[in-house]
């Protein structure tokens, strides 16, 4: 196997210390790059567009012998079985899918979670039907804010390649053990041929050690091999649903202490830029990008506004977002998505949210023109833009 | 050069718009500039509408996604114009300022007299150029009439030289990384080495194609 | 696994709970025990949950007796009846979601064939008919496609039993339950001509109340899994509680509906399975 030429590194090391050069390549390709280092030991696949070129492309790393077993499976809801069996065994998995396949899939993510499975997956973001459509949106993130899934959000192929590759390490610490989703906007990075400073050292992610795992591994090897003593599902009593409750409970304890692992690489879940700004606009994904050349546009015309860049979804920077804006007068939340999931994330988490402009949104796949954000700001009110 | 120029290609699929953006783009990087590039986000179907564009700049860019104010607009087929077979209509459809389109043609045809209004409201230059034709007479192949309208676009404009192009073209054929843009550019990318047989005759041809549309954009816009 | 595994630390002994010590002492693990050693070593499955003359609890202890390396094997189960009784064995077993059994399957056994590559594993599904032969359909049968080799077992009692009675696809045509109130309208599924067609090596429909053959199809499917590729079981284990039939009749029932035809039993064995289970001899029997 070719990847076993590769000398396995931590992930300190990886991510800080590695040679990397500077790639002209698409989204996609950078999900191969990453895939490259993150000695995967089985990745499972399915097509969906814009997804399907990221995982042809892991496919081919699987034929030159850098992912270990590799095949095709009959839909999304399969594969995600697929990857929770092989996570339960123990072994390393990725996958990737987006909008319709993400719903499909649906009932095995809370299930993910609830078996602690350290999957990583990269979910390229794009609107569900009807009507058809194939076309870049978030709205899915919103269905799958509560499903106990770390959520990391990519602005760009930088950003996705490098959050797949820390994603392995966050999901794998034995007091976080969860699944990772490293979503970005369909299209809009997956097809766009960008820089992306890649590894180009001969190194990869040390091994996935299941004895980490806070579950036993499923392999006859790890006792115990008995841990129910009654199946506490469908019993009436007041042990089945405190077994539950406190289980669910410590799914999100767990997710919420991903923080301080997630920290050390992305420093703070949000980045910001102009902190005295008045005016404040709150982004996550390429929503950030256009923020940023709507920025650009004001600037020259004078008018000053910052940008706060969410990177971590779930957990969610709470009190990094009360402190941040606890000044703005203004605040705009462009979105690419109907549903506008992230101003209602801000809402509940600041004081007087009066201050907040609810979008701008698009979707249905069309880019937000820097222009529109422009103009909202100037008008400080969607309406009449 | 102005400090951020956006390209729309629009074409019918097949015809390498896809392709020609990533030469452009790569081009561009070749030259230590920034750019992205990317195509129309839909399902590729041959002859059905296909369009990208390349974003070029000397500092960072941030807009992504479609150009919906290019500076600078390639067509590729006829039908883009006179059939609308194409995602953004008319063909000129958000065109900035001073904007320049460069349209491939086959056979003669005029715009209707509210499209030449628009334009000279804006004080677009349009340039009719026969890109096909070029590249049946000098690659024996209508496969490179996307090389062709690169060879002229260096010609009318400055966006990037004439030589980082022959470089970018090289890398795109030559370069040991497949180039991804989608699975089938990929197919037809095996159907344009096969008629070659030889990639070296395959670069061999894109420079002369190239530098033989340079020349005449030359003397077009002298 | 290592015996030693199962030997709890002596320090501990005295608070471990008397079935662990069972485990241990009365040979739960013991290799190619025969259906007669069922009360005689401990059994893997402890006290089961389900309905007193459960036909499926019988035939889930008929299984696990059979499996010819319990120490290395691992079972996938899916939600329904068996879902109750197959978290009270003791071997590693996961239920997931309803119908995603041979998927699950699928990435395990494939990820144990990474971590494990000189050892055998041998991953058994055991699912009743409605996450066999309805909701999971479509990845019991790709399972099969790819030759995954994994057993798939299915506890026909040609009904959702857990759910309070309603159609299956493996519901005989014109019964009348839930969900069919003018009868079911179709025939029941014929899933061993389906998994023959689709690539099994090893199919076998059997009765709960032949123990002797319900013992050697699982033996049999299982280690032609091993080597070969897919198999499947089908066992026949109708429902005393939505039959509204006396626990004690149950097992009767069983019988008598294969006697009659109602039920029948078949088995299939691919050449090159046959050629492996005539060189292991012995063993398979």
């Amino acid at each position: 196997m070719a990847g076993n030429n590769l000398k396995e590194v931590s992930a300190e090391y990886l991510l800080f210390e590695a040679k990397r050069e500077e790639k002209f390549i698409t989204g996609s390709e950078a999900v191969k790059e990453a895939i490259l280092r993150a000695n995967v030991d089985l990745a499972i696949s399915y097509p969906i567009t814009p997804q399907s070129e990221s995982m042809h492309l892991v496919g081919d790393l699987y034929a030159e012998g850098y992912v270990k077993d590799y095949f095709r499976g009959e839909n999304e809801f399969a594969v995600m079985s697929e990857v929770a069996g092989a996570a339960m065994a123990g072994v390393r998995v990725f996958t990737a899918t987006c909008g319709p396949g993400t719903l499909r899939a649906f009932e095995n993510f809370p299930m993910w979670a609830g078996s602690r499975l350290p999957i990583v997956m990269a979910f390229m973001t794009r609107g569900v039907n009807a009507p058809l459509t194939i076309q870049p949106d978030t709205i899915e993130m919103s269905f799958l804010l509560d499903t106990g899934m770390i959520m990391l959000h990519a602005e760009n192929a930088q950003d996705l390649y490098d959050m797949i590759l820390l994603a392995y390490d966050v999901a794998e610490q034995t007091s976080v053990h969860l699944p990772v989703g490293v979503f970005v906007d369909g299209f809009f990075v997956t097809h766009t041929r960008q820089k992306v400073k890649v590894i180009v050292e001969d190194v990869k992610l040390k091994s996935y050690d299941p004895s980490r795992s806070p579950m036993p591994t499923i392999d006859m090897e790890t006792p115990p091999f008995r841990y129910m003593r009654d199946p506490f599902v469908m019993k009436s009593n007041f042990i089945s649903y405190a077994a539950h409750a406190s289980w669910q409970q410590e799914v999100i304890a767990a997710m919420y202490r991903s923080k301080k692992y997630l920290e050390k690489y992305l420093g703070s879940l949000i980045e910001q830029t102009n902190t005295d700004a008045e005016i404040q606009i709150v982004a996550s994904g390429t929503a950030v990008s256009q923020a940023r050349a709507a920025a650009k546009i004001l600037k020259e015309e004078g008018i000053e506004v910052g940008i706060i860049k969410i990177k971590s979804i779930r957990p969610f920077p709470t009190e990094e977002i009360k402190d941040a804006l606890k000044n703005a007068e203004k605040i705009v939340i462009p979105e690419f998505n109907r549903a506008g999931w992230l101003a209602k994330e801000v809402a509940s988490t600041i004081k007087n949210n009066d201050r907040i402009v609810h979008g701008p949104r698009v979707y249905g796949g069309m880019t937000m023109p820097p222009e529109i954000i422009v103009e909202v700001i100037k008008k400080g009110t969607l309406i009449g833009v | 050069m102005k400090k951020e120029i956006s390209i729309r290609m629009s074409g019918l699929g097949g015809q390498g718009v896809v392709t020609a953006a990533h030469i452009l783009g790569q081009a561009a990087v070749l030259e230590k500039k920034n750019a992205t590039v990317n195509p129309f986000f839909g399902a590729e179907k041959r002859l059905a509408p296909a369009e990208s564009y390349v974003r070029i700049s000397e500092s960072e860019i941030y807009d992504v996604g479609e150009v919906v104010y290019p500076d600078i607009i390639m067509i590729y087929h006829p039908d883009v114009i006179l059939k609308g077979k194409s995602y953004t209509m008319p063909f000129y459809s958000g065109i900035r300022k001073n904007g320049i389109i460069i349209a491939n043609y086959t056979t003669e045809f005029s715009l209707d007299e509210t499209d030449k209004e628009e334009l000279k409201k804006s004080n677009v230059k349009l340039y009719f150029v026969p890109a096909t034709k070029i590249a049946l007479e000098v690659g024996n192949t209508e496969l490179s009439t996307n090389i062709a309208m690169l060879g002229y676009l260096a010609g009318i404009t400055d966006v990037v030289s004439l030589d980082s192009l022959k470089q970018s073209a090289y890398e795109r054929f030559a370069g040991k990384t497949k180039f991804v843009a989608s699975a089938t550019t990929a197919a037809l990318d095996e159907s344009v080495k096969k008629q070659y047989a030889k990639i070296e005759q395959l670069i061999s041809s894109n420079n002369a194609i190239l530098e033989k549309a340079y020349k005449e954009a030359k003397s077009i816009i002298s | 696994m290592s015996e030693s595994i199962t030997k709890p630390n002596p320090y501990f002994k005295e608070y471990l709970p008397q079935e662990y010590k069972d485990i241990v002492e009365k040979e739960a693990f013991k290799k190619n025990k025969s259906f007669l050693d069922l009360g005689v070593v401990k059994e893997l499955l402890e006290e089961h949950p389900l309905c007193a003359g459960c036909n499926l609890a019988l035939s889930l202890k008929l299984i696990l007796v059979a499996l010819p390396n319990p120490e290395d094997t691992i079972i996938v189960g899916s939600t329904g009846c068996s879902s109750l009784a197959l978290a009270q064995v003791g071997i590693h077993n996961i239920h997931s979601l309803f119908g995603n059994q041979n998927a699950v399957a699928t990435g395990l056994k494939r990820a144990l064939s990474i971590r494990f590559p000189d050892k055998v594993k041998d991953v058994v599904v055991m699912a009743g008919d409605g996450a066999t032969a309805d909701i999971g359909l479509d990845m019991t049968l790709h399972s099969w496609f790819r030759k995954e080799k994994i057993t798939t077992i299915m506890f026909d009692n040609e009904i959702y039993a857990n759910t309070g009675g309603q159609e299956s696809g493996m519901t005989p045509c014109g019964r009348v339950v839930n969900m069919a109130p003018k009868g079911k309208k179709f025939s029941k599924i014929n899933m061993p001509e389906i998994a023959k067609t689709s690539g099994c090596d090893y199919v076998a429909a059997v009765s709960v109340a032949k123990p002797k053959s319900v013992f050697s199809s699982v033996r049999k499917a299982i280690l032609v899994a091993r080597e070969i590729g897919p198999t499947y079981v089908q066992i026949f284990t109708p429902c005393p509680t939505n039959l509204k039939i006396k626990s004690s009749e149950a097992i009767i029932v069983a019988e008598e509906k294969v006697k009659q035809g109602e039920y029948p039993i078949s088995e299939y064995i691919s050449p090159q399975a046959e050629e492996y289970l005539k060189n292991l001899g012995e063993l398979s029997q």
